[in-house]
């Protein structure tokens, strides 16, 4: 028997399988955990099968054991974040000292909360380049080992209140969200509503790092004079619209390459107002349905949307509340907070 | 003018001053494909197979064919149009394809269990078929079944042996087809028995006990098919312009070939069009006091970059009393049970609109400037690509009824 078991072997061939062919050498250069005489011995362009069967020999060879594969499944994930859905909960309520909370002091405080809270758990934390700590949660429960083979991400930001998870099942939220509260040294976490495929997408949208245009009322005023012949007066209102339009999607949505959402749902609960119909006008319940938006960047599509007359201008505080707030789940209803009321619609 | 050599299937445009008289012999089509010149619009693969009558206007002199010909695809959809009603054509119509379709249609639900066989009714619902139109197939009989069955079989394995149209396992896999008419789906006399078509495979390495596996099924359909165009049809061809099929992609193009073929008929694909859809909407609606819809899914597309799709899901209980309340009230004093069968295309259109406002006043965009291209309930789901799922036999007769006709539209002869 060797040091590899059988979920080792699986992670590894699953992994080999993923991480596109190219791109292996890379991954397996940062990972370490070969000499750089058997890095020297892959060759890359045989088969996905002969690269598993010699990567399982080595890893034999050197003793590697199912961590080790985890950390190399790490590195990928890594650098490849805009794989699968993220979710994003916010933390509520600083205490006084979580500002200096620095990264030594998150790593064991939160392997010591998570591992008091369940016996059976697998933690690995890495620092990235960018300011983020990536854990790495292999769960498993009273009886049974940590499974490497489902893994939850989880992605935080220190001096920030925003965590970002992968795949969390319900029976792990509560403890996630316990040991992340206290290891942060703040009160609470929520659901931010906000989720997405990229990552680096919906991190941009919260932390607002791409180029807004702010309202400038004031349009050149040297742009009324001179006109004498009546159509270029149309022309020139036309084209004064279509630009007043698109000044109006880009102050609403942002402007150059937006971050790349997407959805957006909105579960309205609010009443049916229509002046031709009189029946459901005058209805007391509320006319219930859930609207999504998709699009491959739905912020872009809503920005065209506005600006080229589809979506009437100006936005509607629904649609720009996605950007302005960084959301993309929205409960709707007519008067003030219901349950989990986020916002009251326009009613114009 | 009815006694020329070209005797044919007879054009409703002509038919206020022609008698129709035709030809049902073979040699004649023969005569006629030799004669007219290749060198036409009409799509290479199809132009040997045109049957008899789509070489049009017995009246016309061989030589100047070719000058009719032109006309002909027009003059097939003017003849199916003006056997529809004058109401249909003259009354409040919002776009040019709302003119087309019926635009008073009946909802009565039919508990056709009792009629169909329960096997062929299970295969009809609780699947998505591909929707096609097919025209009038020639000399088909229904009392020929088992013998097509035959010949489609054999016509399936030679295709697939020579290597043409599929890959190298086809050859080792023996096919089955069998035909077989469902009885009692049909609403008139008029109709043509429905056709089911079925084809089971057993890979030849497979172990001597194992039983053939369904690979592929298909039927041909006419549901309320215009009776008006239905009697102008000549004698020797059926009319059953609605085919829906499943399975692999190969077998349906042989499938295809081998009514082309044999029946002189052409295939097209059919899309579910924005009426057809909106109707759709209210037909299943309308069915929510029998039995629930859970919700009415209405998916659009819009034309921006990159293009955006909203998916808009209503309550059920809230999109039926929509829809009472955008009823005609003028109906309830008819005769009840006329009043609740009928539903028009204002009060769909009405309540189309009613979705579309309430969706505006929260978000200032207007669905109309995009395309309804998808629409589903409990009851079923369609798309615009001519996909169809009917979840409910209650309502299998309402919904083939409506594309039965937009079928019979679609056939470009």
């Amino acid at each position: 028997m060797g040091s590899m078991d059988n979920t080792a072997k699986r992670l590894l061939q699953r992994l080999v399988r993923r991480i596109p062919s190219q791109m292996l050498k890379t991954t397996l250069d940062k990972w370490s955990r070969l000499t750089a005489a058997q890095r020297q011995s892959m060759d890359y362009t045989e088969s996905k099968w002969a690269l598993t069967e010699k990567l399982l020999a080595i890893c034999e060879e050197n003793e590697l054991t199912v961590k080790h594969i985890a950390e190399l499944e790490m590195i990928h994930v890594i650098e490849n974040p805009n794989l699968g859905m993220w979710y994003v909960f916010q933390l509520m309520d600083p205490q006084d000292d979580a500002h200096s909370v620095e990264l030594t002091q998150f790593k064991e405080q939160f392997k010591s909360h998570l591992s008091e809270l369940i016996r059976h758990v697998s933690i690995k934390i890495k620092k990235h380049t960018d300011e983020a700590v990536w854990i790495r949660i292999a769960w498993g429960d009273t009886f049974s080992r940590p499974n490497h083979l489902k893994p939850t991400y989880v992605v935080h930001y220190l001096q920030t209140p925003y965590v970002f998870l992968t795949s969390p099942t319900s029976k792990q939220k509560p403890l996630l969200s316990q040991a992340l509260v206290l290891s942060t040294r703040y009160q609470a976490i929520k659901d931010a509503n906000l989720s997405g495929r990229k990552l680096t997408a919906i991190r941009d949208l919260l932390m607002k790092q791409y180029l807004q245009v702010f309202p400038t009322k004031f349009p050149s005023p040297l742009a009324e004079r001179n006109c004498v012949v009546s159509n270029l007066h149309i022309e020139k209102e036309q084209a004064g619209s279509a630009a007043n339009r698109h000044q109006m999607a880009c102050e609403a949505f942002g402007d150059g390459i937006l971050p790349q959402l997407q959805s957006a749902v909105y579960k309205l609960e609010t009443k049916f107002r229509d002046h031709t119909n009189k029946t459901m006008t005058e209805r007391d319940e509320p006319f219930k349905c859930v609207v999504k938006f998709a699009s491959t960047n739905l912020l872009e599509s809503l920005r065209h949307s506005a600006s080229s007359g589809v979506a009437s201008t100006p936005v509607t505080p629904l649609l720009s509340s996605v950007p302005l707030k960084g959301k993309n789940y929205f409960v709707i209803t007519d008067n003030g907070p219901g349950p989990s009321s986020q916002m009251k619609p326009s009613q114009k | 003018m009815c006694g020329s050599a070209y005797k044919n299937r007879p054009q409703p445009n002509y038919c206020s001053c022609v008698v129709p008289v035709w030809v049902n012999e073979r040699p004649v089509r023969e005569i006629l494909t030799c004669q007219s010149p290749r060198t036409t619009r009409t799509h290479p693969r199809t132009a040997r197979r045109r049957p008899p009558w789509s070489f049009s206007v017995a009246r016309t002199p061989t030589d100047s064919i070719m000058a009719q010909r032109r006309s002909k695809n027009k003059s097939y959809r003017q003849s199916y149009r003006s056997c529809l009603g004058a109401a249909s054509r003259l009354s409040h119509t919002p776009g040019w394809t709302a003119r087309r379709l019926n635009t008073s249609r009946r909802t009565k639900s039919h508990n056709i269990t009792e009629k169909v066989n329960p096997e062929d009714l299970a295969l009809l619902v609780k699947t998505e078929w591909q929707l096609s139109y097919v025209t009038p197939l020639y000399q088909f009989r229904h009392t020929q079944l088992r013998s097509y069955s035959r010949q489609l079989s054999a016509f399936i394995t030679a295709e697939k042996q020579q290597g043409l149209a599929v890959e190298v396992e086809g050859a080792q896999t023996s096919f089955r087809v069998s035909f077989s008419a469902v009885q009692g789906l049909g609403e008139t006399d008029d109709d043509a028995e429905t056709v089911l078509l079925q084809i089971h495979s057993k890979p030849v390495f497979a172990g001597k006990d194992e039983a053939q596996k369904l690979v592929w099924s298909g039927w041909l359909t006419c549901i309320n098919g215009n009776p008006e165009y239905l009697h102008l049809l000549p004698k020797d061809f059926t009319c059953l312009p609605l085919f829906g099929s499943r399975g692999a992609e190969n077998l349906t193009s042989l499938v295809k070939s081998w009514f082309q073929q044999t029946f002189d008929c052409c295939f097209g694909p059919l899309e579910i069009n924005q009426t057809c859809l909106q109707w759709l909407a209210a037909l299943w609606t309308n069915c929510h006091i029998e039995s629930s819809i859970q919700h009415l899914k209405m998916i659009w597309t819009l034309p921006v970059e990159p293009p955006l799709q909203i998916t808009y899901t209503v309550n059920s209980q809230d999109v039926w009393e929509l829809w009472n309340s955008v009823r005609n009230p003028s109906l309830e004093s008819r005769e009840e049970e006329e009043a609740a069968r009928s539903i028009d295309i204002e009060e769909v259109t009405r309540f189309m609109q009613g979705l579309k406002s309430h969706f505006y006043r929260h978000f200032r965009l207007d669905l109309s400037a995009g395309r309804l291209s998808q629409v589903s309930s409990a009851l079923g789901s369609a798309k615009f690509s001519g996909r169809i799922k009917m979840s409910n036999s209650r309502y299998v007769l309402t919904t083939l009824t409506l594309l039965t006709e937009c079928a019979l539209l679609k056939m470009p002869i």
